[in-house]
């Protein structure tokens, strides 16, 4: 049988198929990764954009997290100093209502009492990084601003709206209480518990500073229960991070189940495209010089 | 009975015959190496035998013809493994360097879409702040960029490819030329009962150049060869050729006619029909996907937008714009203003209501029927599947090529052992007539020494 007698078309084309097959080790060698095209995997390709979409939105949200973090503490630690405030104002106001004070007492009472009301109007306008955090979503200018003649000795300039963050998948946080709920809600109205104690401890009636300090209280605790709302989202925004860096793992770990190459893998097939190749360099230069007339000379 | 003179003249032709055998051998020799080159064989038959008598004698030996080895089936299919297999290589040249614009998943539209929505959300947690409202400016106009870029590359790969459309339609109608100028030699030869071998060899290795260009089907006519394109237009037909012309078609791009018809979409294989695959089917392709990703993705935010309300409490105005006829290449910002993003569902500056409606295009399918970052991903996917669909048909029709040459280089390839054998056994018969002629002088000198001998007794 007669064959082709010109084999080097053959062993050039095993040939490049060793080195193309050395190049591809060298190349997931070097990157580490599996696609280096999207022809390598076309679909790993696609889930790869997919994948890297979700590592860069779990990063955000990380990060709104964290951003949120220093927005609901200075809420939360604002309030803190508010009750501190009122439970001042509060025994201030069992102070006036004991019987034994004289009119001059009550007077001093009183102005304390007024200091308070003063120091909680600008607790009320707290702001974090140049927003009021207590207006709705009014948030560019001072929610609440003295008043002597209105029934709350303040007026509120805020309005109710209240703004949410996504911070994960399907998670989605209310950021904000309006001011006009936290100090002037229907279950405790701390601005006109104020006022009405300052009134009471002006006229010197006992009985009313009393009835101030009672509704105080209740309304300092309509407060605090307010206040409750804060500490909920500071829980949930740290339980969110823990969240999010487990997600962050586990889609890396998900890239790497597609894209990463299998170094140990990619070393054996480095060798093997080597051992090919020079096997075939090594056939070619013992079989070119074979032929006939070599025999003859 | 023979005589001397006619053993004489037997020995004199076996040595031209010989002679001529070894100029066959030394020719393919010669030639071993010469691409196209069929090995060429002596035809050697007996000489009519003479009756003397009721005697027969032979009268040596005739070169009957010298012939080249060749098979008409195998080259013809080689011819068309070659036309796919340039094709599917042109094809995969020009799709790497597509495929290459959306090789990395941590650049591109993909991210770019990811860091807009990133910077919408970032802007969530707190809507009254410039510096994140310029960040969402900044990314909106990354993303901008970057379906710009992705579709002016895209159509300068069209516009490269365009232009080798035209080059290699030149290459092609020079090679019809020589074919119909050998064409005319080798029917010329035929008519006159020679064997056209040298040429129908240089004829076979244009019409291989030919099939790596384009698709052309070989018919055997009385006027020698015809070959036509591959929708039956004519380009070679004897002795004439045919050249194919560039027109500008209907998508502005060069078309191929053939006299006077346009045979564009006819053409398939080849480095023309490769060229014209992914110039007028795979970029286009994913040039719509991208349109329609950059169009419904600016109709969702500015749909968005117009929920909600600006910084300065009026209705959100449109974000993005673009036009119809090429929305990624058009694709630009209606506005580069921050405080014209639309945060606010209630038109206070401090509510971040409405970022939620933004979002929403992030998670909510375009009328596409995938999210804007699943169909980027679809467009990426496709484009890795162009280029591995060409990659796998490069390796099988090289494989199958390589096959085939292979067969006919078995029937038509030179082998130096062959020829060696055969020079060493014409050498021979060489060196052997020779010594007849010798030996036949010698007889006759023999001869005329009797007579003269006889004459002086």
């Amino acid at each position: 049988m007669r064959i082709n007698p010109n084999f080097s078309p053959d062993i050039l084309a095993d040939l490049y198929t060793a080195q193309s097959q050395e190049q591809t080790a060298l190349q997931q060698l070097a990157s580490g990764k599996l696609i280096n095209m999207p022809s390598d995997n076309p679909t790993g390709a696609a889930e790869m954009v997919q994948n890297q979409a979700r590592q860069d939105q779990t990063d955000q949200f990380l990060q709104n997290t964290s951003s949120l973090e220093g927005l609901v503490q200075t809420a939360d630690s604002t309030l803190s100093s508010v009750v501190t405030a009122l439970n001042r104002a509060v025994s201030l106001g069992t102070q006036g209502a004991n019987g034994t004070n004289s009119k001059t007492d009550m007077q001093s009472i009183a102005e304390q009492v007024q200091g308070i009301q003063n120091q909680m109007v600008q607790l009320a306008n707290t702001s974090y990084k140049g927003s009021f955090i207590f207006a709705g979503t009014l948030t560019t200018a001072p929610p609440f601003t003295l008043n002597p003649s209105s029934p709350d000795g303040v007026t509120y300039n805020g309005n109710t709206g209240t703004n949410s963050v996504q911070i994960a998948e399907g998670n989605i946080v209310q950021t904000n209480l309006p001011g006009s709920q936290v100090f002037q809600g229907a279950g405790g109205d701390v601005f006109g518990a104020l006022q009405q104690l300052v009134t009471a401890l002006q006229s010197g009636d006992t009985t009313a500073v009393g009835t101030a300090t009672t509704q105080l209280g209740s309304s300092l605790n309509y407060l605090s229960q307010q206040r409750v709302f804060y500490g909920n989202v500071v829980n949930q925004l740290q339980s969110n991070q823990s969240y999010l860096q487990q997600e962050q793992v586990n889609l890396k770990s998900e890239a790497n189940t597609v894209d990463g190459a299998n170094l140990a893998q990619a070393a054996t097939n480095l060798t093997q495209a080597q051992t090919t190749q020079s096997a075939a360099l090594a056939a070619l230069a013992k079989v070119i010089p074979q032929n006939l007339l070599q025999y003859l000379q | 009975m023979g005589s001397l003179n006619s053993a004489m003249w037997i020995a004199a032709h076996a040595l031209d015959v010989n002679q001529g055998a070894l100029d066959v051998t030394t020719n393919n020799i010669a030639n071993a190496n010469t691409p196209g080159y069929s090995r060429e064989v002596v035809d050697l038959s007996e000489g009519t035998p003479v009756e003397i008598g009721y005697l027969t004698f032979g009268t040596g030996v005739n070169l009957q013809q010298v012939q080249s080895v060749r098979n008409q089936v195998l080259t013809l299919q080689i011819a068309e493994q070659t036309t796919q297999q340039s094709g599917a290589q042109t094809q995969l040249n020009s799709l790497q360097q597509v495929q290459a614009l959306f090789a990395d998943p941590t650049q591109g539209i993909g991210t770019n879409l990811t860091a807009f929505f990133n910077s919408l959300s970032q802007l969530s947690t707190d809507p009254t702040n410039g510096a994140q409202r310029s960040a969402v400016i900044t990314a909106a106009q990354n993303l901008a960029t970057s379906f710009n870029q992705t579709a002016q590359s895209l159509t300068s790969n069209q516009a490269t490819l365009n232009q080798s459309v035209s080059n290699t339609v030149n290459q092609i109608n020079g090679l019809t030329k020589q074919i119909a100028q050998i064409n005319a030699q080798v029917g010329q030869m035929q008519q006159l009962g020679k064997d056209p071998g040298a040429l129908l060899d240089q004829e076979n290795q244009l019409i291989n150049q030919l099939s790596q260009l384009t698709n052309v089907s070989e018919t055997q006519t009385q006027q020698g060869l015809t070959l036509t394109t591959g929708n039956g237009t004519a380009l070679v037909v004897g002795n004439q050729s045919y050249a194919l012309q560039v027109g500008s078609g209907t998508n502005g791009m060069q078309d191929v006619f053939s006299q006077g018809q346009d045979i564009t979409s006819t053409i398939q294989g080849g480095a023309l029909g490769g060229t014209i695959q992914v110039r007028d089917q795979d970029i286009p392709g994913l040039m719509t996907q991208l349109n329609t990703l950059a169009s419904q993705f600016a109709d969702g935010i500015n749909a968005a937008q117009a929920k909600g309300f600006d910084l300065n409490g009026n209705p959100g105005q449109p974000l993005f714009s673009y036009n119809a006829a090429g929305a990624a290449s058009s694709f630009a910002m209606a506005t580069t203003d921050p405080n014209a993003i639309a945060a606010s569902s209630d038109g206070t500056p401090g509510s971040d209501g409405n970022i939620a409606n933004l979002m929403a295009v992030e998670t909510q399918p375009l009328p596409s029927g995938q999210t804007p970052t699943d169909s980027y991903a679809t467009l990426v996917a496709q484009s890795g599947t162009f280029a591995s669909q060409a990659q796998a048909e490069v390796t099988a029709t090289t494989t199958s090529l390589n096959q085939l040459n292979d067969q006919l280089g078995s029937i038509s390839g030179v082998s130096i052992n062959e020829e060696t054998a055969n020079l060493l056994n014409y050498q021979n018969a060489f060196g052997a007539a020779a010594r007849v002629v010798s030996t036949i002088n010698q007889l006759t000198a023999t001869v005329l020494n009797m007579m003269s001998a006889n004459s002086v007794g």
